[in-house]
């Protein structure tokens, strides 16, 4: 788009921006035109945690989020937003604000603005802290992020045994619909039930520890599952044999006592 | 993939008994703040059984079948929480099982 930069003088009834006569096309008298001032916003500098590299299409969409939601206390992007390439589902996007924030109407909002589908999660600090203490998902998805702003947590694992027990039922779908599911939806169900593994084991959970046991434990590239090119029989042997495990010993923990 | 009624059946039973069983265990959680968060697994169950749904004919009406239908998914929901309670579960209320097939069946137009 052709852009042309004026100064506005003072005229006798109202004032004026002088432009040449010479013009390029679209600004044919009587065109419409939108003027704004020429100062540039600030840019939020944005704080990467294990992100390397970002597409700059990216970090312009990021930079746009976090000025569209400036009000709120800090934004978390993460998720498959930020790797290499352009195959994300949804862009995740994490709130955090104490006052209350309706993670729907933003989704909403979003969506339109940039014409891409979001996932809100709108939370405060203290139940931020409670989900990574209890919950392996959020310890993989703040394992790598970009934020508006750092973000400082010091938790240590606690095992709520009845809500591994609800994290796992995502990954028993993954048996009962395996012809029906996409490559996309397999990797999730498979790295949600990696991410209980590892959390029940207290190892350090990161997309890369986890895509490194998926190989190590269920024989299969990460890669592989999200392209749906898998072999059917033995993936689902390996899976199935880890599910049972997983879930014996969640129940056994239940079992004794430990919530 | 073509898929016939029996087995868009089956795949729709495991499903929403998937969701069902989310939706009992999560009343089983103690902690108030954080069960608030967890319901979005309940909704992906249910979304996959919702297209499932859709697929099966008569898609705006009951199926002849409800009551059969109805019937397996509370055994199955029964099953995984009597598979839970024996390890020593506690809060898991059965009576639960029943009025939450009905509910969803009837949001699905089953019954």
């Amino acid at each position: 788009m052709v852009i042309l930069a004026g100064k506005i003088s003072k005229g006798t009834l109202m004032d004026q921006i002088y432009i040449p006569k010479e013009r390029p096309l679209g600004f044919e008298l009587g065109a419409p035109v939108v003027i704004k001032p020429a100062i540039e916003e600030a840019e939020i500098k944005a704080v990467y945690y294990n992100v390397d590299k970002l597409e700059p299409i990216k970090v312009m969409i990021i930079q746009n989020i976090f000025s569209e939601l400036s009000a709120l206390d800090n934004i978390i992007v993460t998720g498959s937003f930020l790797e290499r390439g352009f195959q994300f589902n949804d862009i995740d996007v994490i709130l955090i604000n104490d006052k209350k924030t309706d993670p729907k109407k933003i989704e909403q909002h979003l969506n339109k603005l940039f014409d891409l589908n979001f996932h809100i999660i709108a939370l405060d600090y203290n139940i931020l802290l409670k989900g990574l203490e209890t919950d392996p998902l959020y310890q993989a998805m703040l394992s790598r992020y970009v934020a508006k702003k750092r973000l400082i947590f010091r938790y240590k694992n606690k095992i709520n045994y009845k809500l591994l027990d609800l994290h796992l039922l995502k990954s028993n779908l993954l048996i009962k619909n395996f012809d029906y599911l996409t490559g996309s939806q397999k990797y999730d169900m498979t790295r949600n039930l990696m991410a209980i593994f590892l959390f029940l084991n207290n190892r350090k959970i990161s997309n890369a520890v986890i895509d490194g046991e998926i190989k190590k434990l269920l024989k299969e590239k990460a890669e592989s599952i999200k392209h749906n090119i898998i072999n059917k029989a033995l993936f689902l042997k390996e899976f199935k044999g880890l599910y049972n495990k997983i879930f014996d010993r969640i129940l056994d923990g239940v079992k004794n006592g430990s919530e | 993939m073509e898929v016939n009624r029996k087995k868009l059946i089956n795949l729709f039973i495991e499903n929403i008994s998937n969701a069902i069983l989310h939706r009992i265990l999560e009343k089983a959680v103690e902690d108030d703040v954080i069960r608030r968060y967890y319901d979005k697994e309940f909704l992906n169950s249910f979304e996959i059984a919702k297209k499932y749904r859709e697929k099966i004919n008569p898609v705006d009406d009951k199926l002849p079948d409800s009551s059969e239908i109805k019937g397996i998914i509370i055994k199955r929901v029964n099953n995984e929480l009597k598979i839970r309670i024996s390890k020593g579960y506690k809060n898991i209320d059965l009576s639960l099982v029943e009025s939450a097939a009905n509910t969803i069946l009837s949001e699905l137009k089953i019954n």
